[in-house]
């Protein structure tokens, strides 16, 4: 059962009753007494029996006093007298054994349902009745007619009285929208414009009370307001029941459902992440970021998922305590409005809680047409250089840099949509420094940081600008993990830091291939070649469409490629010609350098033909000490024994 | 008197656990207690399955309307809008073989969802209603 749920307050309600029925019914039985006229006692003399389900209805007459004190004789039925249907339960009616002419005390707490097309009032909760017995006949009677079973008319209730909620007037306006604004605690679609505010209970301000009042009565209705700081997706663990309702799920780079969270905090200082609904592939990340981080939201009915502590959630404390110390004084827990703690010196928080939604639902109402919070922090950006300088491990550091290449893993092992991406990026900090930092830097996107499908398609389109927030520094590397968003716009708000954050001007300039060059990065060269690795030279079509290097003759025509990925004739076949050479590179002169070079021409099917023709009848010796321009690389691999660089031309985007 | 006494009984019963509720958060323990008198051993696992937001009601372009209940088991049960059914065995057993409830919890369970607003909404078109509805016939046929 939920947790402070109403199937709970029943449960509890039930027991206190049955305990309190079978105390009263053992007590009855122990003074057989009849009962003197306490006020509430509901005195009535039954007409007639039936059955409807479980439920025995007797309609009675209402009588002023306790009959004992007359005789038998004055016992008729005075028409005068109030009818009643007085509802018994199987078990009650069970202890009852009534038959027409009985009198039964009914005790409190009986309850009275007036209906609303009927003059006869309607008796319920009658767990605590008795049947009186007027003279020493009826008690002989009653043992014998105890020993025969007595038959009740049992009516059967048709299943199409179904049951109307609505009053008339409530009939033309039987929206389901209506239903849910006119209730409290609701769902609320964030998206429209500004709803009525929800329920008339007072609004918290302490993310910590709403926590620890969980499980008690009305803790669902109570509303924490707070601020929402940062909004993220997060790959989410299990697969989420999710009511996307048909549109296809966001998946992360890991393929995994991905849930929209909200890293929000109270007046208190006190930090917490939310997890919302899972996004469906048409959902904007961006949008969100933009319409709420910086806004007020008010929570209401959150489920606890965890408590985390610091030891526990490295990356979202890092975070936290990327927005620490607070921008404003906060406020301290039990004192008056006006006495505000100093920030300056206080500790970042140690632990937090991660809470979530029904599923479903949305208990989250964002103020998106009011100010930004005094008290949210924007992210502050940092041009490349700036950030290469920080001391320091486990740092969020937010910038904005153009992508010049990005290139997969090559880890086989892993499958193609877990496998972290290599993004090399640029800004004009680098850009304009003339030694000593390097002009492009490499970050590694893991299968655990979001991408939206804008930026995957910005990516391989051109070479986008992308505002990378939330990144995490350490170790000489910036790496995007859970919680930081790439995104293609500048956020309104975010503190420059006075950044040079200007466009790039002129070409983008690549790091010369020298004796400091990593593996796995990439740079420019320029050389001479001084030998052809004639093993590794190969030129062969590919298909135009999917670039499928496995190129068949068609069976029908022996003239003709055919692509068996795209199950179609390729007309246009793309030659592709792959070549290793050597190089002598003046930048880095004691190393044997090993290119491998290619090219890629479109070419029509009869040109291609004659072209491979002629490539197979090159000679080495025409290559040989031809000049190198700059050529752009990928460094594969470094090694110092036997000292070689092995790279791969590549085109940046 | 030979009209029935108890379905105008829960319906007034209903009626009032709405009005309650609209109006404040207050008084709900009186009405716990006398669901429980009516509906006996299903109210508690019919709140159960409105706190747990279980009901949906499925709405085609033509007006029609439909309930899906998701049971504790995990199954997903269908109740009638114009007639009282479930698909549940429980309904099968208690109300139409021994006629000793008025209502499944399922049901029951679908009328408090109105009342308290806690139905979630779903749009489907004619033709996934028509289906829902089918399939059911599937099952038993």
């Amino acid at each position: 059962l939920c947790r402070g749920g109403l199937a709970e307050r029943l449960c509890r309600l039930q027991n206190r009753e049955r305990s309190a029925i079978s105390f009263w019914r053992h007590q009855c039985i122990s003074d057989d007494n009849t009962p003197s006229d306490k006020s509430g006692v509901l005195i009535v003399k039954i007409l007639e029996i039936f059955e409807e389900c479980t439920i025995q209805v007797a309609i009675c007459q209402q009588l002023a006093q306790s009959p004992v004190t007359l005789s038998p004789e004055d016992a008729v039925i005075n028409a005068e007298e109030p009818i009643l249907k007085v509802l018994f339960t199987r078990e009650t009616a069970a202890h009852l054994k009534s038959r027409p002419q009985d009198i039964i005390h009914i005790y409190p707490p009986w309850q009275k349902l007036l209906l609303q097309n009927a003059d006869v009032p309607v008796i319920m909760n009658t767990y605590f009745s008795q049947k009186v017995l007027l003279s020493e006949h009826s008690e002989a009677r009653e043992k014998t007619y105890g020993l025969k079973k007595t038959l009740i008319r049992k009516n059967i209730i048709s299943l199409a009285q179904t049951f109307r909620l609505d009053d008339l007037d409530d009939k033309l306006h039987q929206e389901p929208s209506d239903n849910q604004v006119a209730c409290a605690a609701q769902i609320r679609n964030n998206r429209d414009s500004k709803q009525h505010p929800l329920a008339l209970n007072a609004v918290n301000d302490s993310l910590l009370e709403m926590v620890e009042s969980q499980g008690a009565v009305g803790w669902r209705e109570v509303q924490v307001r707070v601020v929402i700081q940062r909004v993220y997706c997060l790959p989410a663990r299990e697969g989420c029941r999710s009511h996307t309702q048909g549109n296809k799920p966001l998946l992360s780079n890991g393929g995994m459902f991905c849930r929209l969270c909200l890293l929000v905090q109270d007046a208190y200082g006190m930090f917490s992440e939310v997890q919302l609904q899972s996004l469906s592939s048409t959902d904007d990340i961006e949008q969100y970021c933009r319409r709420w981080e910086g806004k007020s939201c008010c929570l209401a009915g959150m489920k606890i998922l965890q408590r985390t502590t610091r030891g526990r959630a490295l990356g979202l404390f890092s975070l936290i305590d990327s927005l620490w110390p607070p921008a404003v004084p906060l406020k301290v827990p039990g004192q008056s409005q006006d006495s505000e703690m100093m920030t300056t010196n206080l500790p970042p928080p140690s632990f937090c809680y991660i809470l979530t939604v029904q599923s479903g639902e949305i208990h989250v109402e964002v103020d998106e047409e009011e100010q930004i919070s005094n008290l949210y922090q924007p992210p502050a950006v940092h041009g490349l250089k700036e950030i290469l300088r920080i001391n320091g491990c486990n740092r969020r550091c937010s910038f904005w840099a153009q992508v010049l290449y990005q290139r997969l893993q090559t880890k086989h092992s892993v499958p193609i949509d877990q496998r972290d991406i290599l993004l090399f990026v640029t800004d004009s900090t680098l850009q304009n420094v003339v030694h000593g930092i390097p002009k492009v830097v490499a970050v590694s996107v893991t299968a655990s940081c979001v991408l939206s499908m804008e930026i995957g398609e910005a990516l391989s389109a051109g070479s986008p600008l992308v505002f990378f927030k939330d990144a995490l520094w350490g170790d000489g590397r910036i790496i995007c993990v859970e919680r930081t968003v790439l995104l293609l716009q500048k956020p309104l708000l975010c503190s420059a830091a006075g950044a040079d954050l200007s466009e790039l001007t002129g070409p983008v300039r690549l790091d010369e291939l020298d004796s400091t060059t990593q593996a796995n990065s990439i740079c420019a060269l320029r050389g001479t070649v001084v030998g052809v690795n004639e093993s590794t030279a190969f030129s062969w079509p590919i298909c135009d469409r999917c670039g499928n290097g496995k190129l068949e003759l068609c069976p029908q025509d022996r003239e003709l490629l055919y692509c068996n990925q795209c199950s179609k004739v390729v007309t246009t076949p793309v030659l592709k010609m792959q070549l290793e050479v050597f190089l002598s590179c003046p930048s880095r002169s004691q190393s044997t350098v090993k290119v491998k070079v290619w090219h890629e021409i479109r070419v029509a099917l009869f040109v291609l033909l004659t072209m491979l023709l002629f490539l197979q009848t090159y000679e080495v010796q025409s290559v040989l000490g031809k000049e190198v321009g700059l050529l752009n690389c990928y460094v594969h691999s470094v090694t110092s024994h036997p000292n070689s660089v092995a790279l791969e031309e590549i085109v940046l985007l | 008197m030979d009209s029935s006494t108890l379905p105008a009984v829960a319906e007034e019963l209903l009626r009032e656990i709405k009005k309650a509720f609209q109006e404040s958060s207050h008084g709900r323990d009186t009405f716990s207690s006398r669901l429980k008198f009516i509906f006996g051993p299903s109210a508690v696992p019919a709140l159960d399955l409105v706190d747990q937001r279980s009901v949906t009601r499925l709405r085609s372009p033509s007006g029609r309307t439909l309930y899906q209940v998701l049971g504790s088991s995990g199954k997903l049960y269908t109740c009638y809008s114009s007639c009282h059914f479930c698909t549940c065995p429980a309904f099968g057993f208690s109300v139409l073989q021994k006629s000793e409830s008025l209502l499944c919890k399922h049901i029951l369970a679908v009328y408090l969802s109105q009342a308290l607003g806690a139905c979630q909404e779903l749009s489907v078109s004619e033709e996934q209603l028509t289906n829902i509805l089918l399939a059911e016939e599937e099952d038993e046929g």
